[in-house]
């Protein structure tokens, strides 16, 4: 029984049926003690489901799943904590008006059912401490940034003695130092005995952390798990997509997989003359609540040309476009849009003039989650025309509809409400809303976070694509990979300052020095 | 003054406690409308069952019984009908003040009020002018720490919160939702009778049809004046009966010179206002991201 190698997490026959949709058939694998297991996949693929059963959250519709070796009764989550499964959620999942210390507390199962403020903070602290979490311990969830946020997540998930530790897409909100730290953390786990159970997009990350690597497509097992000593980037972005793969660019496929120094993407190389589609005079702004303020900003996009701004996140990409999109405003300095001064414009008239914006939450701001697919779609045209013209929902649901099988989204029918989609594909409907025949300038903010391989070099085609067709990009990312694949020039952020400018050929280390200002 | 201070506890007392059941269910994550229909339950069958047992003990008990049925009927009709709860809620209120006065019919004939023999023990002579005020007023203060305590200071009113604030996270360490709304809504039928039973055996002792006269919904509005919070809830309420208290005695003074309707709603001003300044002070809240494919 403690045969340290006995598979910690066992699944038979695995199936999950939403509606008409299947999410899983007949998933069976097993995932061996005490290693780090990645799990891969396009999105929609059934990933995020796949973890919800192993922690008891979802309840199969066929097949089970066994914890060192106890048969799971399905859909009983605290049968699985007692078992040791612990999941952390893509999207996180803890109150936000509760303190770190409540955030521990709730969760905990065994002695200890009442407490004083203080001794709540002296229950947790050790806890915190030796996970490596520095954090008051009475701040609220909903005022910590997102790193801090997710270390606590972790640590709940670990107040139990847990011997399986699923994390759902953990690197995805997390910019390059954070996702380092993560990966240290969770190998310090796993010397801990901890059987870690991750799910991952890019290949890279697969290869720099995982001992196996397991590929789910379309809700099946397409095969593993696979060491990962056995397989490499190629290979495996051909397990993901499948035959697709076949047709992306060298480039792309390098700056997907991480294999060697990613290269700038050819381009026509045709030197942009035409007049700045958008142009920041000496822009200072007031202080701003997602970030530092914008100090003398000169800042300018041509049409037919895809700006990167590289930087750690929190350095003023946030009042960047909140700037352009009028929710910040300038002191000092002067915005235009195609010429004209927008600074005193709402945002409906500088949509009217072909602004699109990606943005960075796209739970909160990018979508309703409540609302249709269709309704979130229209917006886009809806919001440009006269309060009072009639619309025709037959004629735009048929549109939407259109509109998102061209851009591959996985759905059931246009009606259905967007929070009902993978992270993936929600993030696909934003892009083929914002991505339009009329759109002028493009501010993408991490438009590929979250998305599978397929749907990255999508997305990065798609904004070459609106690019030759003139129009101005602003691509925003922690991604130094994906910058320097399609951009046609980089600027670095720090503090709310544009330190650097690079074209390529990008030097990885001089645009790494830049952001962090040792220059 | 000391008449002043008598007549807010007075007015109060069956606030606060109204207020308090409002708080457990706010916190579980229903909003309960039926706060009216559990107070007139209250108050109707504690004088009916100290007119038929003629034992105050029993009529608190059975007036408990019955506010906790009702609030379990409105949980069954807002988790397993699935009834939207704003609408359920208001019709706890309508079937309180339905049923009660149906009650007494049946019980009385056509009355519409019923006198009971004896009311609420007092505090007695030993407490000089305040010998007048009830048992139920004193222990107002020990119910309200009570609840404060199962709520901020235990893992059970942690998960409590957690299961109305998102209850996928509940959800996800274990918890089931439903459940904790039921036991939400159980107990918090135990401080609405005692909030009914002061209000018709306290310092009265009879019935009335809707004798409650909207203070169910005052209590609500403490509810979410108080931001769920069972102390500040508390003195939610209490600030309202002092601002009706300050409305009687403008009344006294001025007389008809301002009218009557402005003075009642006064309460419901100050909570308009209340609520303004609360979401100004703490800014706004950058609505909470919750998972609606949580099911
Ligand atoms: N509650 C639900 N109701 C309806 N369909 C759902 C629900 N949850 C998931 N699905 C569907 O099941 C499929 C698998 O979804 P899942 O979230 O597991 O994908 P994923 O692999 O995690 O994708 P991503 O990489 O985008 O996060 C998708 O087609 C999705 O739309
Ligand atoms: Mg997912």
């Amino acid at each position: 029984m403690t045969d340290p190698h006995a598979p910690a997490l066992v699944c038979q026959n695995v199936s999950v049926t939403y509606g008409p949709v299947t999410a899983l058939e007949a998933v069976s694998t097993a995932f061996d003690a005490g290693l780090i297991h990645a799990v891969v996949g396009q999105n929609g693929a059934g990933k995020t489901t796949f973890a919800r059963v192993a922690s008891g959250l979802v309840r199969p519709s066929g097949g089970h799943v066994a914890i060192n070796g106890h048969v799971m009764r399905g859909g009983n989550v605290s049968a699985a904590r007692a078992a040791g499964v612990e999941l952390v959620h893509q999207s996180f999942a803890l109150p936000p008006s509760f303190t770190v210390a409540e955030a521990m507390e709730f969760g905990a199962t065994g002695a200890g059912r009442f407490f004083t403020r203080s001794s709540l903070f002296a229950r947790w602290r050790p806890h915190l401490e030796s996970l490596d979490i520095s954090v008051d311990l009475g701040a609220r969830i909903r005022d910590l940034p997102v790193e801090t946020q997710q270390g606590i997540e972790i640590a709940r998930a670990l107040v139990t003695q847990a011997k399986v530790l699923i994390l759902d897409e953990p690197t995805a909100v997390l910019s390059p130092s954070g996702i380092e730290k993560l990966f240290e953390r969770v190998r310090r786990l796993k010397a801990q005995g901890v059987t870690v159970l991750l799910i991952l997009h890019k290949i890279r990350e697969v290869l720099a952390i995982a001992d196996t690597v397991t590929v789910l497509r379309a809700g099946r097992l397409v095969e593993g798990p696979l060491m990962t000593t056995d397989v490499d980037g190629e290979r495996l972005s051909r397990l993901i997509i499948g035959d697709a793969s076949r047709g992306l660019a060298a480039v792309d496929a390098q700056a997907l997989t991480g294999a060697g120094t990613v290269e700038h993407g050819p381009t026509d190389a045709k030197p942009v003359t035409a007049a700045p589609v958008l142009k920041l005079s000496s822009i200072t702004t007031f202080g701003d609540p997602e970030g530092p303020a914008l100090q003398d900003v000169d800042f300018e996009v041509r049409p037919g040309e895809i700006v990167g701004i590289a930087g750690v996140e929190g350095n003023g990409q946030r009042t960047l476009v909140r700037l352009i999109a009028d929710f910040a405003k300038a002191s000092r300095g002067g915005v235009y849009l195609g010429g004209h001064d927008i600074n005193t414009q709402p945002l409906a008239q500088r949509r009217s003039k072909g602004l699109r914006i990606i943005p960075f939450e796209r739970n909160t701001e990018g979508l309703s989650l409540s609302s249709s697919l269709w309704e979130n779609w229209t917006a886009r045209a809806l919001l440009e025309k006269p309060l009072l013209r009639l619309v025709n929902p037959a004629l735009l649901r048929s549109e939407c509809d259109a509109a998102l099988k061209a851009w591959g989204v996985r759905y059931d029918n246009v009606a259905q409400k967007a929070g009902a989609l993978s992270g993936g594909n929600a993030q696909k409907v934003i892009l083929s809303r914002e991505i339009d025949r009329d759109a002028k300038l493009i501010i993408a903010a991490q438009p590929t976070r979250g998305l599978d391989i397929g749907a990255t070099a999508f997305v990065w085609d798609a904004l070459r694509q609106a690019r030759d067709r003139g129009c101005g990009i602003i691509l925003i990312s922690s991604d130094l990979d994906e910058l320097f694949d399609i951009s046609d020039r980089v600027n670095v952020m720090l503090a709310g300052r544009i330190v650097g400018t690079f074209t390529a050929p990008y030097d990885m280390n001089a645009v790494g020095a830049a952001m962090i200002g040792a220059s | 003054m000391n008449d002043i201070i008598i007549a807010v506890l007075r007015s109060g007392t069956p606030l606060v406690y109204v207020t308090l059941a409002g708080v457990i269910a706010q916190r579980a994550g229903i909003w309960n409308l039926g706060l009216e229909g559990l107070m007139i339950i209250g108050a109707c069958a504690t004088i009916l069952g100290i007119v038929v047992t003629g034992s105050i003990t029993l009529a608190l008990l059975i007036a408990i019984f019955f506010a906790v049925l009702a609030s379990i009927l409105l949980w069954f009709v807002v988790e397993k009908l699935k009834a939207n709860p704003i609408i359920a809620g208001l019709g706890l209120t309508g079937l309180g003040l339905g049923g009660t006065a149906l009650a007494i019919q049946s019980f009385f004939g056509s009355q519409s009020a019923v006198n009971a023999p004896f009311g609420l023990p007092r505090l007695g002579p030993a407490f000089g002018v305040y010998g007048v005020l009830s048992i139920l007023v004193v222990l107002m203060p020990v119910v309200v720490f009570a609840l404060w305590f199962l709520l901020c200071r235990t893992r059970f009113g942690l998960q409590l919160s957690a299961c109305g604030e998102h209850p996928f996270a509940a959800r996800s360490v274990g918890l089931n939702p439903s459940m904790m709304r039921l036991i939400a809504l159980s107990i918090g039928g135990v401080p609405a009778a005692l909030g009914g039973a002061e209000l018709a055996a306290g310092s009265l002792q009879f019935f009335g049809q809707n004798m409650t006269a909207g203070r169910g919904f005052m209590a609500f509005a403490a509810v979410i004046f108080g931001a769920a919070h069972p102390i500040g809830a508390t003195l939610a309420a209490m600030f309202f009966s002092v601002l009706s208290a300050i409305g009687i005695r403008a009344q006294l003074v001025f007389g008809d010179r301002v009218p009557h309707d402005l003075i009642q709603a006064l309460p419901y001003l100050a909570t308009v206002f209340g609520l303004w300044l609360s979401s100004r002070l703490r800014g706004g809240t950058n609505g909470a991201v919750t998972e609606i494919r949580d099911n």
